[in-house]
């Protein structure tokens, strides 16, 4: 039996690196500090895997490669889309890839953050690492977001009740929970406030009124008193943060309420310390950003047809490509788009050549033409992911995997491509 | 009866997912509408009974669980079953329109969740290709 200690958890963008997991006979046997869904991960991992497989015939690992490549040779307009799950080199060898083919290239944040994305370029963010926020924050504001089900650590590790250097547990903290339903974060806080569903900006900015001194009645079904408390607590704390989730991204306003929430946290800038952090999912969605940023100089939703990057979300987003039927082919890797896409979306997908790279049998292997599966990063094979606060971790390869990692996948398609 | 829909992440499908999106255990924790108590009595539906939720973008019946959710919104867990009824409009910022969508949900009397394969022959329905 051997025991790795500190190994990072490939799960979400909390990237907990206190994980220790117990290997017998090259088999995951038990994990220790792990939350259920990443001890899930972690035990289940040999199980429900992909096979390599070309139009619905299993074939070897070589074929579905030379495949593939042909695929993306042939086709005038094709996405490479998804990279969130994997590390940063498959996810620099995707940029490659798309450069090669002139291809769309996107990540998960269109679907995720990428209102986030969008609302920071207009108007900045002000941000810190969640190392700042376990040792001194003392005012936590989750709004649109339930880290007791996606992010079940962060509030033992970051947020509620850690033994910060300046703050130690719940008692020195005052948390706020603002959403549109009570869930198991609401039961983990000092205040919950509920916002009607849709209605989150009209509550950022009657917050921003209060802030700034004026009078402010009901909004979004909150009572003006309760906004004129939550403002003045914000005011008076000494270092508070809005960690914030798809409540505000997904919701009517998407870029528009994180426009709000960022600028409400710069007029709290005039009176004292306050942050802001999205809570990211996937646990490299941030790498994603990070990467195609420092190779493109772009975050995501962009296109290489004209030979450079050119960036247009709504344009060469995923969703809206294939809704709109415009991409011919694709290569998905490291995501499921079946799974989590608007059924316009996925019917284009199922209807044109797709390629997908995957560790498991997904939704989307279920449609492609090819599927070529991989090593798990984190898990099988090692390389960097970016934690929600954007500090860069290695993951760890605990077992021994007959699968390849993404990026040596992507390399021989690169490769059979002309690269 | 005309309810909000918001859809979201819950451990369960995060469990379930990890063990395999194609297992029982996914089929039972994401095909699954969280409905208010009062909203259920008043649909006639009780824990497990189907009901069907349509949107101008689609329709799906699911499971009916009670308790977790406002009333007048229901709750479905990311997914494909949830995305049987989300809007692929992203209004220029590549998000769909995943949460607060209109729709409307109905008891099915002795009906059953539409299943994976129902969904994955809806995709591929208009090409057969792959
Ligand atoms: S909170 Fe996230 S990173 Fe931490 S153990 Fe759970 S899934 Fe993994």
């Amino acid at each position: 039996m051997v025991l790795r200690r500190g190994v990072v958890c490939p799960f979400c963008g909390c990237l907990c690196d206190d994980l220790e997991v117990e290997v017998e006979d090259g088999r995951i046997v038990s994990t220790k500090n792990a939350c259920p869904v990443s001890r899930s991960k972690f035990l289940s991992h040999a199980e429900d895997r992909a096979r390599p497989m070309v139009g619905g015939r299993e074939v070897s690992v070589e074929e579905a490669i030379e495949e593939a490549a042909r695929i993306l040779r042939e086709a005038d307009f094709p996405l490479i889309y998804g990279l969130s799950s994997t590390e940063s080199d498959a996810q620099r060898m995707a940029v490659r890839l798309a450069e090669l083919t002139g291809a769309s290239l996107d990540n998960t944040s269109s679907t995720c953050h990428g209102p986030t994305v969008l609302a920071a370029q207009e108007c900045g963010a002000v941000k810190c690492t969640l190392g700042e926020v376990k040792n001194r924050a003392d005012l936590i504001v989750f709004w649109g977001c339930n880290p007791a089900e996606a992010h079940i650590r962060h509030p033992i590790r970051y947020s509620i009740t850690p033994a910060g250097m300046y703050r130690q547990g719940k008692k020195e903290r005052f948390v706020v929970h603002v959403d549109v339903r009570e869930t198991r974060t609401s039961k983990m806080v000092n205040q919950f406030v509920k916002v009607q569903m849709g209605r989150d900006y009209e509550l950022l900015s009657a917050l921003r009124a209060a802030v700034r001194g004026y009078e402010v009645k009901e909004a979004a079904g909150v009572p003006g008193e309760v906004i004129k408390g939550l403002a003045e607590r914000m005011k008076g704390c000494r270092f508070g943060i809005i960690f914030f989730g798809m409540g505000l991204t997904m919701s009517r306003g998407k870029n528009l309420n994180i426009d709000a929430a960022l600028r409400l946290v710069r007029d709290l800038n005039e009176h004292t310390k306050f942050l802001i952090m999205p809570m990211r999912g996937h646990f490299n969605v941030s790498g994603a950003n990070e990467v195609l940023t420092w190779l493109t100089g772009y975050p995501f939703a962009l296109n290489f047809s004209r030979g450079y990057p050119v960036y247009n979300p709504g344009e060469f987003s995923a969703v809206d490509l294939l809704s709109r039927e415009e991409c011919d082919a694709a290569l998905i890797l490291a995501s499921d788009p079946a799974a989590h896409f608007p059924a316009a979306a996925v019917r284009h997908l199922a209807s044109i050549p797709t390629v997908v790279i995957d560790p498991k049998v997904s939704l989307t292997s279920k449609l492609a033409r090819v599927v070529i599966p991989s090593a798990i990063a984190g898990i099988e094979c090692e390389g960097t992911a970016y934690r929600m606060d954007g500090v860069p971790l290695r993951l760890k390869r605990i077992v021994d995997s007959p699968y390849l990692p993404d990026r040596e996948i992507l390399e021989r398609i690169i490769e059979r491509v002309g690269g | 009866m005309e309810v909000l829909l918001n859809t979201g992440r819950t451990v369960d499908q995060g469990v379930s997912m990890e063990r395999g999106k194609t297992s029982q255990e996914y089929f039972e924790k994401v095909a699954v509408a969280f409905l208010h108590p009062e909203d259920a009595k008043e649909l006639g539906v009780g824990e497990g009974q189907a009901v069907r939720l349509t949107t101008e973008f689609g329709s799906v019946v699911l499971r009916c669980s009670l308790g977790n959710t406002e009333r007048g919104s229901v709750f479905v867990p990311m997914g494909p079953w949830a995305n049987a009824l989300t809007s692929a409009l992203t209004e220029g910022t590549g998000m769909p329109s995943l949460k607060g969508l209109r729709a409307k949900i109905e008891a099915v009397p002795g009906g059953k969740p539409t299943t994976l394969e129902e969904l994955l022959r809806s995709w591929r329905g208009r090409s057969g290709s792959a």
